[in-house]
């Protein structure tokens, strides 16, 4: 299976605020970033949180982001590990790091 | 920790709720015992130094390390069911690497043991993705401005270890002395070695 | 709504107690909550993710006075209420 996003697409997350669990930190949601790699598949933890043994399960990617595209200001990188629902291709055209 | 008349009452709670369990046939007190032992069982920052201490002094062993992780701990006999996949993530002159989770505590207990309490805490978990500069200063390590910090905030099933810089003047130790060097923080990024 | 677990750049924690303290539990009660946890996982009452979702429910007030460990005891009750294999109000004192 392809991957849908592959390393050095630029992603947007998600801005959604969801009602449950999620593993889409509030710093990082409608945030920009670059895929790193895949990481395998794995079920969707929002479902799967609540007991439901139907859950998805989705490639899951590590996605860098800048610090000033997280906070405004910094100059290091931090690097979360998304469900492939929680991310959308961006619009903006494909760069690698700023 | 909230203090010895709240730490009496938990624990009579605890042991109540463990008596409970085991009249309802649900868990055994054996049973919590074995998964205990098994969780502790091994689980040591000694592990993680000697993955280290064989990747600085085996080339090839460091390649398979950063490519897949998870296979080449397993090549060492670590690997238990507390993580799906490690990435092992290195350190060089340029790039620094801190790891964090800012949404509970993961972490890689085989090859890490139990885990500090200040990784736990929301003052590290809250400031190292925002100010990880100054979070590693206050640990002590000053880096310089040119490098670039990746702090890896574990937020799915992957389980991150960094790979420290060898230090200087260490060509003549043997490996079980170079892992002997490597410190449980150095393995989180919180120090050097 | 993210909860009080989420707790990435929120500012006021203060500094960190960088103690390497190489004990992972302070009192018997804890190594026994950390049994708990994983003999109930193993048996499928409940995964981790419900067991995240538990603690990340406790109200914020509440989780920021509790110790790590308590508030793993509360998802676990919690948990065991909401299976049915607890009655509420059955571990009160």
């Amino acid at each position: 299976m392809t991957d849908r996003f592959p390393p050095g697409t630029r992603v947007r997350t998600f801005p959604h605020d969801p009602p449950h669990h999620t593993r889409l930190p509030r710093y990082a949601r409608g945030k920009s970033g670059v895929v790193v790699e895949p990481e395998g598949r794995a079920e969707v933890a929002d479902v799967s949180a609540q007991g439901r043994g139907d859950a998805p399960v989705e490639q899951v990617y590590a996605v860098r982001f800048a610090a000033r595209d997280l906070w405004g200001e910094g100059d290091h990188h931090v690097v979360l590990d998304l469900w492939e629902s929680y991310l959308e291709a961006c619009e903006e055209e494909r760069d690698d790091e700023r | 920790m909230s203090g010895d008349h709240e730490d009496a009452s938990i624990s009579r709670r605890v042991r109540r709720l463990e008596t409970l369990l085991e009249e309802k046939g649900v868990v055994t007190g054996g049973a919590v015992d074995e998964v205990l032992d098994a969780f502790l069982a091994g689980a040591s920052p000694a592990n993680g130094a000697r993955v280290v201490a064989r990747a600085w002094t085996d080339e090839a062993y460091r390649e398979r390390l950063l490519t897949d992780g998870t296979a080449a701990v397993r090549e060492l006999g670590f690997m238990d069911g507390s993580f799906q996949r490690l990435r092992v993530v290195e350190n060089t002159d340029a790039t620094h690497n801190v790891i964090v989770c800012t949404l509970c505590s993961c972490y890689p207990l085989a090859l890490l043991g139990p885990s500090p309490g200040w990784y736990k805490s929301e003052a590290y978990r809250s400031r190292v993705v925002r100010e990880p500069r100054s979070v590693l200063a206050e640990f002590g390590l000053r880096l310089p401005t040119s490098t670039d910090i990746t702090v890896w905030d574990s937020s799915a099933e992957t389980r991150y270890m960094v790979l420290p810089r060898r230090p200087e003047g260490t060509e003549s130790l043997t490996e079980d002395e170079l892992a002997a060097l490597v410190t449980r923080n150095a393995l989180i990024g919180t120090a050097a070695v | 709504m993210a909860r009080i677990n989420d707790v990435g750049g929120t500012q006021g924690f203060g500094a960190i107690d960088t103690t390497d303290d190489p004990e992972p539990f302070h009192a018997d009660w804890e190594a026994r909550v950390v049994g708990l946890f994983n003999a109930l996982r193993a048996q499928g009452i409940f995964n981790t993710n419900e067991f995240r979702d538990a603690i990340e429910a406790i109200p914020p007030a509440a989780y920021l006075s509790m110790s790590y460990y308590e508030r793993w005891f509360t998802a676990i009750t919690t948990l065991l209420e909401r299976k049915g294999v607890l009655e509420s109000g059955e571990l009160d004192d």
